[in-house]
């Protein structure tokens, strides 16, 4: 199998409006792809599409070899998708919810959905062969989530919880997943991550969308960003850190000028006021500080930049390759 | 109860399908305590005759019909406008709730993301709403059988009051299919219901009417109620054309609502 999923020239309008146009991507096997941008991006409108709840304008996606509109129903059976917004039956357990979830994939027998989940042909059996309830409950217990209240009475983020083990309990070779931890605390969020690296290590694929960068840095491979309905770049995370502009700022006891920090690689934007110099910094702030320990060093403050700034690295980018 | 679509959907309207239940059966009750105070009673009768055309066809009275009958006080009290009311609310609640409430919900999702196909989805809910309108046909056939026999009304054959409920039965679910239809091309609940609302009282008006106004006959064809009770069941017993297009209208409809649904956008 070559991608996991590709999208190939993909468009999407809601009546005049853009939803994607002309997506090109492809998701490698076994890589745990972030899909990254602001809201109203067209993230959901990607994932939507490949879940075959929204039919594309154009171009065409193709999940796991799949096409995702004409064999639809063989690629929702090998994904586990959580929903931006995982609404859920007030009326029901999480257990009811879990078991409702599981007879629709498998006809009810919680062993059939084990069976029917999983990919084979390549040999990499996933999961142990025992009963999914039994994965459920592991998972449940995981993330500290009570099945055995109404889904109505559940806080946003343990509703959260249900909506994740819905798409991790029957082990499937790709997880689609819309900002997944929204709702989630700090410390579930990392044991989400570690969920996702675990899957990932068994030969699974995840494509998580989101639009808070640290999350995606930490646990993914490969991030595309996108904004306004087009993918600006695809990059590795390590690539996309060292492009990215971090903005620092130092503080002196002493008045510096600008001259003797002018001409370091990597510094952009150098301003000094009295005591006080900031830059933005791309690459290693190894040159930097080295040429700012040459003085009365008082402080140094160094943000990781945020998503708007990361858009505004690639803009620049973009517009130089074009110049050049 | 939760192993499919179709038991599930079952499943979230078992307290209010216990409730309709009641309801009907404390109608058939009420309706069986009166008659004996109506039996033979002339003067009733003859109240009635005084009624202008417009008023008999609206209540569901018919050129020569004895109110005073069991087959007339039925008629005119169970199945003139009370019986068939009920069906067309529970069919039009329950089709515009089918899939278009569940999206506006933001759950038709979770159906949806699972492996099985729309036409599924489609099929497995409109059961459901086809399987408790049979439920609720058969619970008050069952009360208004017991309280025929139990308060004389021997002219009324258990068949044909069975042809009678099934008609009423089938009526409601033609609406109720029409809500349903409406909610899975738009996913609208309340356009869907307000549709099927107005479609009944549309053709409900011009059948009735239909008996007094002349220039409203030959459409009378187009009503629903005219296949409901246009060929007088509980008096003749099932009219097979009749109970044919009151059987293939909501089955058209399903298929329309799926043709609507199938390549549609879904909006959560």
């Amino acid at each position: 199998m070559d991608a996991a999923i590709r999208l190939d020239k993909l468009t999407k309008f809601y009546g005049s409006r853009v939803g994607v146009e002309g997506l090109d991507l492809e998701v490698r096997p076994g890589e745990i792809f972030g899909y990254l941008g602001p809201n109203g991006a067209g993230k959901t409108t990607t994932i939507r599409v490949l879940m075959d709840l929204i039919r594309p304008t154009s171009g065409t996606a193709t999940v796991l070899g799949m096409d995702a509109q004409a064999e639809s129903v063989e690629v929702r059976r090998r994904v586990g998708y959580i929903a931006g917004d995982p609404s859920l039956y007030g009326n029901l357990t999480g257990e009811e919810t879990l078991t409702y979830a599981a007879s629709l994939r498998g006809g009810g027998d919680w062993r059939r959905v084990h069976e029917l989940a999983d990919w084979g042909g390549d040999g990499r059996r996933r999961g142990p062969g025992g009963s999914y309830w039994r994965r459920v409950h592991e998972l449940a217990e995981r993330l500290e989530c009570d099945l055995s209240r109404r889904v109505g009475t559940l806080s946003s983020g343990n509703r959260r919880k249900i909506a994740v083990i819905r798409a991790f309990m029957h082990d499937p070779p790709l997880l689609i997943m819309d900002e997944p931890t929204g709702g989630l605390d700090p410390l579930m969020q990392e044991e989400f991550g570690k969920m996702v690296r675990e899957a990932s290590e068994k030969g699974a694929t995840a494509f998580v969308s989101s639009h808070i960068l640290p999350e995606v840095e930490q646990v993914c491979d490969r991030v595309g960003i996108i904004r306004q309905g087009r993918l600006v770049a695809v990059e590795s995370v390590d690539t996309l850190k060292s492009r990215a502009m971090r903005s620092l700022e130092i503080e002196f006891g002493e008045r510096v000028s600008p001259e003797s920090f002018s001409n370091l690689e990597g510094v952009h934007n150098l301003a000094v006021s009295g005591t006080t110099l900031k830059c933005g910094v791309t690459g290693s702030v190894g040159p930097l500080i080295k040429a700012a320990a040459q003085f009365d060093l008082i402080d140094v403050a160094l943000h990781e930049p945020t998503l708007e700034e990361i858009f505004l690295t690639y803009y620049v980018g973009g517009e130089q390759d074009r110049a050049a | 109860m939760l192993r499919s679509v179709l038991l599930k959907t079952l499943r979230d309207q078992r307290r209010s399908l216990l409730f309709w239940g009641v309801g009907l059966v404390l109608v058939a009750a009420f309706l069986a305590g009166f008659y004996p105070t109506v039996k033979d009673n002339k003067l009733f009768q003859q109240m009635l005759e005084t009624y202008p055309d417009e008023l008999k066809g609206l209540m569901g009275i018919t050129e020569g019909m004895d109110i005073t009958s069991g087959v007339g006080w039925l008629n005119v009290e169970a199945f003139g406008f009370l019986t068939p009311l009920l069906f067309i609310v529970y069919g039009v609640i329950a089709g515009s709730a089918a899939i278009a409430g569940e999206e506006g919900r933001g759950t038709l999702y979770l159906l949806l993301t699972e492996p099985i196909e729309r036409g599924r989805v489609v099929l497995e809910k409109f059961g459901a709403m086809a399987l408790a309108t049979a439920a609720l046909c058969i619970v008050l056939y069952a009360a208004l059988a017991v309280g025929a026999s139990a308060t004389g009304m021997d002219d009324v054959g258990m068949l044909n009051l069975a042809a009678i409920t099934a008609s009423a039965g089938l009526l409601g679910l033609t609406f109720g299919a029409l809500a349903f239809a409406v909610g899975c091309a738009t996913g609208r609940s309340g356009l869907a219901g307000g549709v099927a609302a107005a479609a009944a009282i549309a053709t409900y008006l011009v059948n009735a009417m239909s008996m007094s106004v002349d220039a409203l006959a030959p459409i009378k064809w187009a009503s629903p109620f005219f296949y409901y009770n246009g060929a007088d069941p509980l008096a003749n017993g099932l009219d097979q054309t009749h109970a044919l297009v009151l059987l293939a209208a909501p089955a058209a409809l399903c298929a329309v609502g799926y043709l609507g649904f199938r390549r549609r956008d879904i909006a959560v």
